[in-house]
């Protein structure tokens, strides 16, 4: 009866009703969207590189050497040279190691220089391995393998030429030796899908006519002539490595960092993820703040919303005083009132919220490479919703306070 | 004076270019900050504790009054007895197995050699200002149930009150990670690391 009298009430109000749910909805769709993306960045994150022990490139911060060997954002690190990753991987400590180069692209898909090991080491998302969907290994010096979101992208199938570009700028272009497409990666959500894969010696045969940074002008050396030609790798950006045991990680991560031959720095990558975090996560912290506020701002709206009412709603509440309702029961109409309104905020803001990251997912994902997991709510968002209930009919209790004392003094006779 | 200057910048200018040749590096060292490495390898648990002198013993020139002396080996015999720095859930069933505490001493000319001898201190020479020192020690576990490791106390920082922060490098099969620990706090939490 009474929850039918609120209801009709609030349907009298529809209009002022309406935009109240609305902006309730929308900070509460601000909170969640951002707790989302936090949540579904780091998990992205911390997926993308599992079970190497440790990354090996130039002495440069953790994070930076993080972000473009694993994640291939921000800016390059210098390379290291041939011999000096010989030496680190010669330890008795490692167990298997992967180089990398960095440094060329493909119609802004960066191109990565690795060997068959890569397929076999890196691991993503507790342990997964890398596998082939279409094609083959890189078996010939001009195979590329491209990831899933390249070929998606670029409508590429096994076996389409391909035109590598010098740096991450298409001005010049390794035109005169064209690579042809082997194999095509299933989808993994990581950076591989954005990745064009090719050998290191493939990486030495594009710049045998460059030298320092140009290509030497009218000097074409024949593709057959390169085939012969000595392309053992001379320098990598980074490597990936495995050790035989834990207990001597960081044995061997002090023994790189203090190589005295050439600065170099080894990394643990949970460690420089952990780090990045700490920076983010003040960001994070910022924009949990704002959202927070923002909820917070708009309970009071919904309360100041009520209030104003009230008066335009003295003569409702005389009549229903008139049908015999106590001052009590006009106290719990007013507090019935801001639960539903705030009931219903949670609903529309959580479908708004699902139906906007279902439109987004996509382009988050393409651009950002986060995989926004729209599956489910988390727990602690019901937790806030229940705080949120809670709040909100606390807060209401001070205009139903208030409508209290017009119904008493009021009783059936208005005087205003 | 002008071409005094000029002088000096040129031998300045010189000396670089001949020094150019040879590699230097020099190793962080952060005053506050100490480094814990912490390894997990089946049944094993190691720590690696790498803490400024100052932060411990409050000094880092070479100790040669008795009352310096007294102090490190102080601080030497306190890393002996590991609870004094840090503290294993008694369910996680662990049981020293080995443990080696050092003083290593650093000096301009520094050949990273190790001094494991408490005593040896005394014969360094003078290079009191440019010294640092660094208080090393590590101890390898062995446990009848290492999950049981959900949680590190650090008794460290009582233990200690010039101490500052710890850095942690933690690795096991679920992966690494870093932890940043202070004396307000003086725990880290490995559930679900193990």
């Amino acid at each position: 009866m009474l929850l039918k009298l609120t209801f009709n009430s609030l349907y009298a109000r529809l209009l002022t009703v309406a935009m109240t749910v609305f902006a309730i909805s929308l900070s509460l769709m601000l909170y969640m969207s951002v707790e989302k993306l936090r949540t579904s960045a780091y998990t992205s994150f911390t997926d993308t590189i599992s079970q190497t022990d440790l990354i090996v490139g130039a002495r440069t911060s953790s994070v930076q050497l993080l972000l473009y060997s694993v994640f291939r954002i921000g800016n390059a690190t210098n390379n290291i040279t041939w011999e000096s990753y010989e030496d680190v991987i010669n330890k008795k400590e490692v167990a298997w190691s992967v180089p990398i180069s960095l440094g060329d692209s493909h119609k802004g898909f960066r191109v990565m220089g690795t060997n068959s090991e890569f397929f076999k080491r890196y691991k993503f998302r507790g342990g997964q391995s890398i596998e082939l969907e279409q094609g083959n290994n890189l078996d010939d010096l001009y195979d590329v393998i491209i990831g899933a979101g390249v070929a998606e992208k670029l409508n590429y199938s096994v076996g389409t030429p391909l035109i590598v570009s010098h740096g991450l700028q298409s001005f010049s272009d390794h035109d005169d030796q064209p690579f042809k497409i082997s194999g095509i990666l299933a989808k993994t959500g990581t950076p591989v899908d954005n990745t064009v894969i090719v050998s290191l010696e493939a990486i030495e045969a594009i710049h045998v006519d460059w030298s320092t940074g140009a290509k030497i002008p009218g000097q074409i050396t024949p593709v057959e002539e390169i085939r012969q030609m000595d392309l053992s790798p001379k320098n990598i950006t980074a490597a990936l490595i495995g050790v035989n045991s834990k207990l001597q990680i960081f044995q061997l991560q002090r023994w790189i960092n203090e190589y005295p031959e050439e600065s170099l720095s080894s990394i643990l990558p949970g460690v420089a993820l952990q780090e990045l975090w700490r920076i983010v996560g003040v960001v994070e912290n910022l924009l949990l703040g704002i959202s927070v506020t923002v909820i917070f701002t708009t309970l009071i709206g919904m309360t100041a919303i009520i209030f104003s009412s009230l008066n335009e709603r003295r003569r409702e509440m005389a009549i229903w005083r008139a049908m015999g309702a106590s001052p009590k029961v006009v106290i719990g109409l007013l507090m019935l009132e801001a639960l539903i309104i705030s009931v219903m905020s949670i609903i529309v803001s959580t479908v708004m919220l699902f139906l906007t990251l279902y439109v987004l997912q996509p382009w988050i994902d393409n651009t950002y490479g986060i995989l926004v997991n729209i599956e489910t709510l988390a727990v602690k968002d019901i937790y806030i919703f229940m705080l949120f209930i809670l709040s909100a009919s606390l807060v209401s209790l001070i205009p139903a306070i208030r409508a209290y004392w017009f119904s008493i003094n009021d009783g059936m006779t208005i005087k205003i | 004076m002008k071409y005094i200057i000029y002088i000096l910048l040129s031998f300045n200018l010189t000396t670089f270019i001949i020094s150019a040749e040879e590699t230097r590096q020099v190793d962080k060292h952060e005053h506050g900050v100490g480094e814990l490495n912490i390894a997990v390898e089946g049944s094993t648990i190691e720590f690696e504790f790498m803490i400024p002198g100052a932060d411990i013993v409050g000094f880092e020139y070479v100790a040669k009054s008795d009352d310096d002396i007294a102090k490190i080996n102080q601080a030497l015999k306190t890393f002996d007895d590991y609870t004094n720095i840090f503290t294993l859930p008694s369910n996680s069933l662990c049981e020293l197995d080995s443990q080696k505490v050092a003083l290593k001493e650093e000096d301009e000319h520094d050949d990273h050699d190790e001094h494991e001898d408490h005593d040896e201190h005394d014969d360094q020479d003078e290079h009191a200002e440019e010294n640092h020192n660094e208080f090393y020690a590590k101890y390898s576990f062995e446990c009848g149930n290492i999950n049981a490791i959900k949680e590190v106390n650090f008794p460290y920082f009582a233990t200690f009150t010039n101490s500052g922060e710890l850095e942690v490098q933690f690795i096991s099969n679920m992966g690494s990670t870093s932890f940043e620990v202070e004396g307000d706090e003086p725990s880290i939490n490995t559930d679900g690391k193990i």
